[in-house]
């Protein structure tokens, strides 16, 4: 599906996002990397699709009704095999949260390589037009707000400042023992979309709010694990 | 627009040969009077059509029913009456008026006005004209010999400002004008329902006399404009931007001030960060840093680092360190040698030589100045400041010295300037206590010092955010342009 008709259709259904297959295909389009990933309608297809998929996996719920899934219970990691993969759609099927709601099916896909977890964003201010964001993921964005934002389209400066920024910049670099992570592909994923041909650009008009969160970076490179994209 | 473009589109805003009020009673006591009076007295030299429904003079001048009717077309008007009967006024102009600056109020601040100043704008238009305003107090441009200000210089400057509050204009060509702060023109703009701030920005940026601009703005509807325009200038001028509305409740003040929800503070911060503007939170601030790019040549080369505290008064050089350090400035003591140096000067007890360099008032008047002399010119050399901050507490100077003494210090630090060009920054901070004959002296001094070309604040923490801000952009342009 191409990108406008990804946006359009989601649109024609009265949706006011995109779900996470949508909003994944949409970061692979402009060359964000994401994991390999198959969306199953119901646990009886699950033999099939692990023959093109490496093990471990991870579950996730696909609805339109539910944006986020860890809070509605709807994410199983770390699965090595298809009674595994089986065993946990069942049980999420069963919780309230999930068993009250449209449910299109489960995605499952590969589990990201290790590393560091950040988040990146956007939104669309009404006077400046799009912005991008970054931030160290769990804690430091949720409660230490440590992020920083620039206005679209940034340069490579702009997005190596951005990452400077942050209060817990040194994280990154491999701090208490850590690996660091991968500032090259920081700056890659950020230009992908906020640059002059990023994403967040070219759909200025359509996109509210962009969330890719988290962003697994390890020493060589950067996986977008989940994203959710808010239409306009 | 072209540069070229955008100076013959506003230049008749900045030097309009002929000037018309609207507002002006033949009893001469309207807001629109005063401005007369006070063109007049500011020496405009062009000619002022007053335009009245009934009078056939005022203050001495013909007056005239409309706009069609005035000898010369007309390039800026002053309009101060109410506000319903200002827009048949402009549409009838019939291309005979470039710029209408509306005075008065009651238009997009308050939501019954919204539909009017729409009136208006499309009314300005359809006339031919400009629309500055409305909700504004008026225009100071010394080029053009035309102020609504009581006071200010009327020597032609290097600051040109935009600001979207009125009164905040006043204060900043008042309070500019006893710091010695020269403009190149100030604009109030108001509800920015026509001409917005990114327009006089691009003017001022493309002006020759223009060195350093202020802006005080509360919104920027077309904010991406701005973004653009400062991102294509890449900091050739500094910008500084006094921002209202920074916060949830200032956003709420905002609001009903200018009827305008503001943005959010985040886009400010990274507007500053890429294009290089420079942010400032109060007016005191705001008038301190234009006055160190008015006074001060950035050094972008060598982007401002090291710091040197040079004044009578310890616990004031203390609390200077500590203030400087949390703006990013670096107060850190001599290396051995420097100190070696100046210890070899063999100065009185009491002296302090590492930096700060703290020499009581005895110290510095030793020789009518000289030892001063020789302190700086070791700091010059063998210190390496990128800014000499010299602070004087003026109670010391009571009674125990010839009031030259403090001249003789200014001349002597400026003369080891000459010996190391473009070495350092010299700021000169004049302390003071509020006691009326030491407030008159501090600001004799402040005048001779100004007159020398040295930007003088009232207290250290002014002259180290100033210095922050030179900073902010000294190496914003080495990185981006070097």
């Amino acid at each position: 599906m191409t990108i406008s008709s990804l946006i359009s259709v989601a649109r024609q259904e009265g949706r006011t996002a995109l779900d996470e297959a949508g909003g994944k295909a949409l970061l692979a389009q402009y060359g964000i990397a994401v994991p390999k990933t198959m969306v199953v309608k119901s646990a009886d297809e699950v033999d099939t699709v692990l023959r093109g998929l490496a093990l471990p996996v991870v579950v996730k719920v696909v609805s339109p009704e539910i944006l986020h899934k860890s809070d509605a219970g709807g994410v199983r990691v770390n699965l090595a095999s298809a009674n595994e993969v089986r065993d946990a759609i069942h049980a999420m099927s069963a919780l309230p949260k999930i068993k009250n709601a449209r449910v299109d099916g489960w995605l499952i896909e590969e589990m990201a390589p290790s590393g560091q977890e950040l988040v990146v964003g956007g939104f669309r201010d009404p006077d400046f037009g799009p912005l991008v964001m970054v931030g160290l993921g769990g804690i430091f964005v949720e409660v230490l707000q440590d992020v920083s934002f620039r206005i679209c389209p940034i340069t490579r400066l702009d997005a190596e400042e951005m990452i400077d920024e942050l209060k817990g910049a040194a994280v990154l670099k491999g701090a208490r023992g850590r690996k660091p992570a991968s500032r090259d592909a920081i700056v890659d994923v950020l230009l992908k979309m906020g640059g002059e041909s990023g994403l967040l650009m070219q759909h200025a008009e359509e996109i509210k709010e962009a969330d890719v969160n988290p962003l697994i970076v390890s020493e060589t490179a950067a996986v977008a694990v989940d994203a959710r994209f808010l239409l306009a | 627009m072209t540069e070229r473009n955008i100076l013959r589109e506003f230049m008749p805003l900045f030097a309009p040969k002929t000037v018309a009020v609207v507002g002006a009673s033949t009893k001469g006591a309207a807001f629109p009077n005063v401005f007369i009076r006070r063109i007049r007295e500011f020496g405009y030299d062009g000619e002022i059509y007053p335009i009245h429904p009934t009078a056939d003079e005022i203050d001495g001048l013909p007056a005239y029913r409309s706009f069609a009717e005035t000898p010369k077309p007309v390039d800026y008007a002053f309009i101060a009456i109410p506000a319903a009967q200002i827009p048949p006024l402009l549409s009838a102009a019939n291309g005979r008026l470039r710029f209408a600056q509306v005075i008065s109020s009651g238009f997009g601040e308050v939501d019954e006005g919204r539909e009017l100043q729409a009136e208006l704008v499309a009314a300005a238009h359809a006339g031919g004209a400009r629309l500055i305003g409305p909700n504004c107090l008026g225009l100071y441009t010394p080029r053009g010999k035309v102020t609504f200000a009581e006071i200010g210089s009327k020597e032609l400057g290097v600051v040109g400002v935009i600001s979207q509050s009125g009164g905040l204009g006043t204060d900043t060509i008042r309070r500019g004008f006893a710091r010695g702060l020269k403009f190149s023109g100030l604009v109030t703009v108001g509800n920015c329902a026509d001409v917005t701030p990114s327009d006089l920005l691009e003017f001022y940026l493309a002006d020759e006399p223009t060195r350093v601009i202020g802006m005080y703005i509360e919104t920027a509807k077309d904010g991406r404009r701005l973004f653009e325009i400062l991102k294509r200038a890449n900091a050739v001028k500094p910008v500084i931007i006094l921002k209202g509305g920074r916060t949830q409740q200032g956003l709420q003040a905002a609001a009903s001030h200018t009827g305008s929800l503001a943005g959010d503070d985040r886009v400010w911060i990274a507007l500053s960060r890429q294009t290089g503007c420079i942010l400032v939170d109060t007016v005191d601030q705001f008038v301190d840093t234009l006055l160190l790019f008015q006074m001060l040549t950035p050094q972008p080369a060598h982007p401002l680092q090291r710091v040197v505290l040079f004044g009578n008064g310890g616990g004031a050089s203390v609390l200077a360190t500590d203030y400087f350090a949390r703006l990013g400035l670096d107060v850190t003591p001599f290396d051995k040698p420097t100190i070696d140096a100046l210890a070899a000067l063999k100065l009185p007890p009491g002296t302090s030589i590492t930096n700060p360099v703290d020499c009581p008032v005895g110290t510095l008047q030793q020789d009518d100045g000289r030892v001063a002399e020789k302190i700086l010119d070791i700091i010059y050399s063998a210190g390496k400041p990128d800014a000499l901050v010299m602070h004087l507490n003026m109670s010391a100077f009571v009674g125990r010295s010839k009031p030259e003494v403090l001249d003789n210090l200014v001349k002597v630090a400026l003369r080891v300037q000459e010996h190391y060009p473009g070495q350092a920054h010299f700021l000169l901070v004049l302390r003071s206590d509020a006691d009326p004959p030491l407030e008159k002296r501090k600001r004799e001094f402040r005048d001779h010092a100004i007159a020398l070309g040295v930007p003088v604040y009232d207290e250290m923490s002014n002259a180290g955010h100033a210095l922050a801000a030179l900073q902010t952009y000294e190496r914003f342009v080495h990185k981006r342009q070097t």
